[in-house]
């Protein structure tokens, strides 16, 4: 999808010019991206010419996929790049807000007001937003109902409902379960695992660990119960010595001679492993199952089928953490002095083959600090669709967490700020106070849009939702389904206090810059070559 | 259990250049595959393929590969394997979102040329088509005939390909590798390979050297290095030809100077990486000089081709990787990739020179004997830039296919003057291969290894060979019909290390530091300062030393 109405060679425009130029290309990228706002939003399909589909409806996404050859297109991307790095929402807010902000400025402009007097105004707008931003804030508790509520409404703009509803879910409860005290979570101990199955459309929740592979022996057991883990980086693999190489320097006798060496020394790793299994587990009903960052050649995946142990090798090093967390135990990294307090726990372990692929599941652990997502669909683009999902919702709770506070959605935050900028407006003197107009005017751009994408007319809606506003203390949001007032607090519409503060502040430095026409020339520019 | 015998390798290919060269590899190795049942068959395809199963249950035999390419360098060819799953129609279906609120945004779809069409619709028998490819062939993909596992397609959203691609210095790779983004899924991929193999050999890593991808293949060798030890051979290439010579302007002219020197400091930055992460580094080209241009393209006899497309180019260097890499490929031998890294780097000497002879020319009617003796200057050529294979105090490791044992020698009885030369002695032609070399080198050591398979150079590889060249390959007097396609050809090439080589490393130290290193801000910007330059260019002078030869071998 290429954006066409940019001139690639803005900079030698003239400053009036360049400055329409940058209007322009705002607005058509708020264009192309209106449509993606809200829970009643479209989603986009994009079909490439090989036939390549990527599904999404994140403002960030689809600006990346178009091919952007403007600076001021270039901007805006970096701009919500950086909303998603930072919150993992907002992006289409962000562009929204920008061109909007850069449509009003137009209007201004046109009538003689110096882009400098109106960039001051969007600043000491940006400053009262961020105090509007703090009254309104409320603030939550961290329990299931509160995370599930904002993470339910991230989750809706991004899935069908019903799907949404189950991710949030899964969301919520796996950062429950791994968190201490009331700390935002290591999402990396969050695992994100997807099996494409042609059949089954499914995600849910594994208390424990899957890992992509399973055992390369035959003769290893499919399933144990009630495990020892021993998770280790330790190689169990022979290798060619430097000095045993090559052709030119050594006999064969040698050469035979050397291996037979290097082979004994490895062998002595693996008896190290089975004879603590055999100790504890010989007699009992326990079992014993290693994962290995390191390789297991046959020779000791033999020696360790023989004694029933289950054996992987070239385990994710990131999974050494997460088993350490899940199971217990810590990460070997010599079995000089092997025993059983180094060993982590699972009930069962099991092997799951799907086509060449085969999965390990380590579950049923004693209280995991790291768990699994697992995820099925039945293509690619589907499975892509969920994990992007599942992201954002997970960033979505941590965001919760960490905020200690959530900010009323639906629209309600902004026709507040809309409100009260206005009155500000009244009390700073010049003609500064033209550029917080502006500002407040820019805000209503996130609920008129919502009502659009809902079929109601962005007029009336917001006319309703003013009147609403003046009336009543409460905030004030719109209800999708029927276009009318309501109160998001009742209808559990909440977004992340941090999200809309990173939108506040990115969006009125990214508009100044554009209208401030010399400076974008070179901001853009420089933002091109990185 | 034997685990001498074989092992796996993984490839990893790094850029447009390289996947060129790759894709004419892995063609020419699928093409042998066709061969009928009763011919030999000495190479063991386990030790770069892999064996799978696909959703509906069939078996694949696919290449152990990871390559990585900018966006839309692919051209026609869908990222998604059409080998595993079904070519999927685009349907709001699909979307987990209500279908009335899916927007299905399709771009035209992009047309595949003719080779590629009649791949695809198995059915038309291929050998009878004429193609064009010469002016088909925009990327690699269309001239792919290899078919790839799911995981083999790495696409690089940040950066579009194009002649004005903006990945273009050695620091940008670095950053792309360190991203979350592409480090992790990239990462997995190679540990899933890793995984799945009994006895890994190591890695053969090819590498464009002279843009941004020479950062990020040199921090993907580095972490194989830390993560599964050193066994990892390296073929830097430079492209034969640069889209920025075909400047019209004195500003592009301009311009294309200034990406010659970002080429020679991103050239240094990378050696001098593989330097010290790589097992073993033979940097290719086949133009003579490489570094600030590829310069005059190396000829071979009976073989013509057009160094501006990488099309041909490509498949010359293909043609030597294949030969080359035989030593650890074959079914009967327990040599390895490692045993080839040590055998060939004495005294840290890392960076050795590659050669190619192509075809390998003999007579029709001719002996190699007389062949032989009859040669003039070396057996092969080099394709190494900037480097001359001297004849002293050399290591050579020379692979020779495609020349039957009945093609040594006559028998006795009508040996005739045959018998007068000390070769005839030979009983085979590795024993007079190995003669000859140690009468034409001095204090040196060569090793010579010899397979029966000759190069497949079927459609898609490029028609390269003039009109005596016959269809085996055999050089003939008159010209070949005209209907008659060559279709596999005898090749020679070796790999050698020697002080040809430190030339080589002196070279390019010569030309990076000649360069003004403070005006290229984008180096910079990327954070490599002063300072990395100048320690990258000592290095360089000392690795430059090894290769001195007061260091007896
Ligand atoms: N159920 C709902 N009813 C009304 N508005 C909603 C609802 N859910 C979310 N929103 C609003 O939708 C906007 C977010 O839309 P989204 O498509 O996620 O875009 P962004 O990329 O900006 O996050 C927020 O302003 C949020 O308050
Ligand atoms: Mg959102």
């Amino acid at each position: 999808m290429a954006i066409s109405l940019l001139n690639p060679k803005a900079e030698v425009a003239r400053a009036a010019q360049a400055l329409a130029v940058n209007i322009s290309a705002a607005k058509g990228i708020q264009d192309v991206m209106k449509s993606n706002l809200g829970p009643k939003g479209t989603v986009k399909m994009l079909v490439s010419g090989a036939g390549d589909i990527k599904i999404t409806k994140d403002g960030n996404v689809l600006l990346h996929e178009m091919q952007i050859q403007h600076p001021t297109a270039s901007l805006i991307a970096r701009a919500s790049t950086a909303q998603d790095d930072m919150t993992g929402d907002g992006t289409t807010s962000t562009v929204l807000v920008i061109g909007e902000l850069l449509k009003q400025a137009d209007n201004y402009i046109s009538e003689g007001l110096h882009p400098r007097v109106l960039a001051e105004g969007f600043d000491k707008a940006r400053e009262k937003t961020l105090e509007i931003l703090e009254k309104v804030k409320i603030p939550v508790e961290v329990n299931r109902e509160s995370l599930l509520d904002v993470c339910r409404t991230s989750l809706r703009t991004k899935v069908h409902q019903n799907v949404a509803d189950l991710l949030a879910e899964v969301c919520v409860d796996s950062v429950l379960q791994i968190k201490k005290d009331d700390k935002p979570v290591d999402l990396h101990m969050v695992e994100i695992m997807e099996m494409q199955h042609k059949t089954e459309t499914n995600t849910k929740l594994v208390k424990g660990l899957v890992l992509d592979h399973g055992s390369r022996h035959p003769d290893m057991p499919k399933s144990l119960k009630n495990c020892y883990i021993l998770t280790c980086n330790v190689s169990m693999e022979y290798e060619k010595s430097e000095v045993n190489s090559g052709f030119f320097y050594k006999t064969s006798e040698e050469r035979e001679k050397m291996v037979l060496a290097e082979r004994e020394f490895i062998e002595q790793r693996v008896k190290k492993v089975v004879e603590l299994k055999k100790k504890l587990c010989n007699g009992t009903d326990k079992s014993f199952v290693v994962i290995n960052q390191k390789g297991i050649d046959p020779m000791s995946l033999d020696l360790l089928a023989k004694e029933g142990i289950i054996a992987l090798r070239r385990a994710k090093r990131r999974n050494m953490e997460r088993l350490a967390l899940a199971c217990g135990g810590i990460a070997l990294n010599s079995f000089e002095d092997i025993q059983e307090s180094h060993l982590g726990y699972a009930g069962h372990v099991y092997e799951h083959v799907l086509g060449e692929n085969k999965y390990t599941f380590v579950e049923d652990c004693k209280n995991p600090s790291s768990v699994t997502i697992l995820i099925k669909g039945p293509n690619k683009h589907t499975l892509v669709q969920i994990k992007d999902a599942i992201r954002d919702g997970l960033r979505a709770i941590n965001n919760t967490i960490s905020d200690g506070a959530v900010v009323p959605g639906a629209g309600a935050f902004e026709i507040t700020a809309n409100k009260e900028l206005n009155v500000f407006k009244d009390t700073v003197k010049g003609k500064a106070r033209l550029g917080i107009a502006a500002y407040a005017e820019a805000l209503l751009v996130i609920p008129k849009v919502l009502a659009t994408n809902s079929g109601f007319d962005a007029q009336d809606s917001i006319v309703k939702l003013q009147e609403e506003c003046r009336l009543n203390p409460e905030p004030v949001g719109i209800d999708l389904t029927s276009g009318e007032p309501i109160n998001p607090k009742d209808a559990g519409i909440f977004d992340n206090y941090i999200v809309k503060k990173q939108i506040i502040n990115s969006c009125s430095v990214i508009a100044s810059n554009l209208i401030l026409v010399d400076e974008i020339m070179r901001a853009g520019m420089s933002s091109l070559k990185g | 259990m034997n685990f001498n015998n074989c092992g796996d390798i993984l490839t990893i290919q790094f850029g447009h250049y390289a996947n060129c060269v790759g894709t004419h590899w892995w063609n020419i190795q699928e093409k042998s595959f066709n061969y009928s049942k009763n011919e030999v068959q000495d190479i063991n395809h386990d030790v770069l393929y892999r064996e799978g199963v696909n959703e509906k249950g069939q078996v694949t035999f696919t290449p152990r590969l990871l390559l990585v390419d900018l966006k839309g360098s692919l051209g026609a060819l869908p990222e998604n394997s059409q080998l595993y799953g079904d070519v999927i129609e685009p349907s709001e279906a699909q979307v987990e979102w209500e279908p009335a609120r899916v927007d299905i945004k399709e771009e035209n779809k992009l047309q595949k040329n003719k080779f590629q069409q009649d791949l695809e619709d198995e059915g038309n028998s291929q050998s009878v088509a004429e193609y064009n490819l010469e002016n088909d062939v925009k990327v690699w993909s269309d001239f792919l005939y290899a078919r790839f596992h799911p995981r083999t397609l790495n696409i690089i959203k940040e950066y579009q390909h194009g002649n004005d691609s903006l990945f273009s210095i050695y620091p940008m790779g670095g950053d792309l590798w360190k991203s979350e983004q592409f480090n992790e899924d990239f990462v997995d991929k190679i540990r899933n390979y890793v995984e799945e193999s009994d006895f890994l050999q190591g890695f053969q890593v090819l590498l464009d050297s002279t843009d941004g991808f020479s950062g990020l293949s040199t921090s993907c060798i580095e972490h194989l290095r830390d993560e599964y030890g050193k066994n990892i051979i390296a073929f830097p290439m430079i492209p034969s030809f640069y889209p920025d010579y075909k400047f019209q302007t004195e500003e592009e002219r301009h311009q294309s100077l200034i990406k010659d020197s970002s080429r020679v400091l991103n050239l240094a930055f990378c050696f001098n990486n593989l330097r010290e992460n790589s097992s073993l580094f033979v940097p290719l080209c086949t133009g003579k000089n490489g570094w600030r241009q590829p310069g005059e393209k190396r000829k071979f006899y009976h073989c013509e081709y057009d160094p501006e497309l990488y099309y041909h180019s490509g498949a010359i260097l293909a043609s030597a990787l294949d030969t080359l890499t035989l030593k650890y490929r074959l079914k009967h031998t327990s040599y390895t990739l490692r045993d080839l890294s040590v055998d060939l780097t004495p005294q840290s000497r890392i960076a050795a020179a590659a050669s190619l002879c192509l075809p390998f020319s003999l007579n029709s009617d001719a002996e190699l004997i007389d062949c032989l003796d009859h040669w003039e200057g070396p057996l092969t050529q080099t394709i190494t830039p900037n480097c001359t294979l001297g004849t002293d105090r050399m290591i050579q490791l020379y692979t020779l296919r495609g020349i039957s044992e009945d093609r040594l020698k006559r028998p006795s009885s009508k040996a005739g003057t045959q018998k007068d030369l000390p070769a005839y002695k030979c009983e085979t032609i590795r024993e007079m291969l190995e003669f000859y070399l140690s009468c034409t080198t001095f204090t040196s050591i060569n090793n010579v290894t010899v397979v029966d398979s000759r190069l497949n150079v079927e459609t898609p590889f490029p028609k390269i060979f003039d009109k005596f060249v016959g269809q085996k390959g055999n050089i003939f007097a008159s010209p070949r019909q005209p209907y008659a396609d060559v279709d596999s050809v005898p090749v020679m090439a070796g790999l050698h290390n020697g002080s040809g080589v430190g030339e080589m490393l002196e070279s390019l130290h010569t030309q990076a530091k000649r360069i003004k290193f403070a005006r290229f801000h984008q180096f910079k910007n990327a954070g490599v300062e002063m300072d990395d330059y100048s320690e990258c260019l000592d290095n360089l002078f000392d690795f430059r030393e090894c290769y001195e030869d007061n260091y007896f071998i």
